[in-house]
């Protein structure tokens, strides 16, 4: 088989984000490989597993639903291909699923993905710097023609640039949190300060006094300081040192 | 995020210094591994991994290096009567000066938190906050280094650029303090000692401060205790905006008005006004 480089070219674009360049989320980056894997490997079907983050639940993706169906139950048996290639980061050569070696091998995996009219498989690890995500599943049918060489290192590129992407969309994510986090921490602080002005001027406080004010008035309404704080400095809510607050 | 290490014990920047070498030595090993991987199969793909994990490697030793610096300065005070010293002053040291400001902005690009290495950028960094410009500012919007010397920074900055040179500053270099898709703000440094301020120096500092002291499971945002959140300035905002009944941004212009207006730094100014000792109007 041999695939046009234009094709080619134009999933690898599509997976970094499209002409747009945005990051793809997870979710839409497997769904993005599994629309364009079929016909650019020349496979019947192609499925894919990732969790990039090992404490979260994976994520599977199949480009029909007999190959979602069936990546999903792998999951759950801890078997077949794509599940090895996973857990050894290397890829697995495309194996006969009606054979003897495969059945003992994955013995539910092989049934039920002959039931799905899938007679073959080879799974290759989306691999990162570190170990590997996931990985991608390439089912074939009686009617497809043997899986080349070329198709085995297409396939692996595919799933590397794949994981890369995953990665970097993983650390886009964390660096985000962390930055929001810290603004968030920044913010609260100032805001608090500006609260405790307002009460001190219009109560009479010293500022801690002024704080034990705010202080009190949240937990007695069971609300984040940093939000009482803003009601108080946008005029929103006036708090009186005599009646704790309760106004 | 961690806020627990005093500024007296050196016991914390030892720790972070020897998890910023140990993740130089993964990055290095990792690019190592690209490398050779980049020479067998000759795939540009494995050569661009392997020089990001060695830009990575570089920032974090770079950032191991100021622990260290940092550490041993603690370790080296002889008594309580000591002054403390301020991780600021390691920044500035290793971009080859005494003087330099960092500035944490919000998505507002508002002033959230500040500090200084020495009285000369602590002073530089009052005239942007009062003055509303200046290469920090701009650095953080702009996202991208900003430079001046001389008469250019006058002429670049019509208010604080002759107040910055009157404090006897000749040169000015702002980096934005990046994150993969964002700013958390800048890092102004002044009158570098010839040479020493370049790209390669301040991408090391600026993403070993990002990504050891600001985010990440080691972060320390307070510096050691070195970062000014100006507390009472904001106290003071509030209290004029009560007086003045006004919005507490028009109060905080009040209060940064009046204090440029009477030469006075704008935290001493807003302490005056919350012990009672002055009011504004």
């Amino acid at each position: 088989m041999t695939t046009p480089a234009q094709q080619i070219a134009d999933v690898f674009v599509e997976l970094s984000g499209g002409s747009a360049g945005a990051p793809l989320e997870a979710p839409e980056l497997l769904a993005t490989l599994v629309r364009y894997g079929p016909e650019l490997l020349g496979v019947h079907a192609v499925g894919t597993v990732a969790a990039v983050d090992a404490r979260a639940e994976p994520q599977v993706a199949g480009s029909e639903d007999g190959a979602q169906l069936l990546k999903r139950e792998a999951l759950k048996w801890a078997e077949g291909p794509g599940t090895e290639a996973r857990n050894s980061g290397r890829p697995i050569p495309c194996v006969a699923l009606d054979g003897q070696a495969a059945m003992r091998r994955w013995p539910r995996y092989t049934s039920r993905a002959l039931e799905l009219g899938y007679t073959r498989a080879a799974a290759f690890p989306l691999r990162t710097r570190e170990r590997p995500v996931g990985a991608l599943v390439l089912l074939g049918s009686p009617a497809d023609a043997p899986m080349s060489e070329e198709t085995g290192a297409l396939a692996q590129a595919l799933a590397d640039f794949t994981a890369l992407a995953l990665i970097r969309e993983h650390e886009l994510q964390e660096s985000r949190t962390l930055s929001g986090q810290l603004e968030h921490a920044l913010v609260s602080r100032v805001i608090i300060e500006q609260a405790k002005g307002v009460l001190a001027n219009s109560c009479g406080l010293t500022m801690d006094g002024a704080f034990a004010l705010l202080r009190g008035h949240a937990r007695a309404h069971r609300r984040l300081l940093s939000d009482v704080a803003h009601d108080v400095v946008e005029g929103r809510l006036r708090l009186d040192g005599g009646d704790n607050g309760l106004t | 995020m961690d806020t627990g290490s005093s500024p007296g014990d050196p016991g914390g920047a030892w720790q972070r210094a020897v998890r910023a070498l140990e993740r130089a030595a993964r990055a290095e090993a990792l690019a190592e591994r690209y490398e050779r991987l980049a020479l067998e199969s000759g795939n540009t793909r494995h050569a661009e991994l392997a020089a990001n994990h060695r830009r990575s490697a570089a920032c974090h030793r770079s950032s191991a290096r100021l622990q260290k610096t940092f550490a041993q300065q603690l370790m080296s005070l002889t008594g309580p009567q000591d002054t403390q010293p301020l991780f600021m002053s390691v920044v500035a040291e290793a971009c080859g000066t005494d003087s330099a400001a960092l500035t944490l902005v919000g998505s507002d690009q508002s002033q959230l938190a500040v500090a200084a290495s020495d009285k000369g950028s602590r002073a530089a960094q009052d005239l942007e906050y009062v003055l509303g410009e200046g290469p920090g500012t701009d650095a953080a919007a702009g996202r991208h280094r900003v430079s001046a010397t001389g008469l250019d920074i006058e002429q670049r900055w019509p208010a604080y650029g002759p107040a910055v040179t009157a404090l006897g500053f000749g040169e000015v270099i702002a980096v934005p303090l990046k994150t993969p898709d964002g700013c958390l703000g800048s890092l102004a440094v002044f009158d570098p000692r010839p040479g020493a301020a370049t790209n390669t120096v301040f991408a090391d500092v600026t993403q070993g401060l990002v990504q050891t002291m600001l985010l990440g499971p080691d972060a320390d945002p307070e510096l050691y205790g070195g970062t000014d959140h100006r507390d009472a300035v904001h106290q003071a905002a509030g209290m004029v905006s009560v007086q003045e009944h006004c919005p507490v941004g028009d109060a905080l212009a009040l209060i940064k008005a009046r204090a440029y207006a009477d030469g006075v730094p704008v935290n001493e100014m807003a302490e005056r006004i919350v012990s009672g000792a002055f009011r504004l109007a």
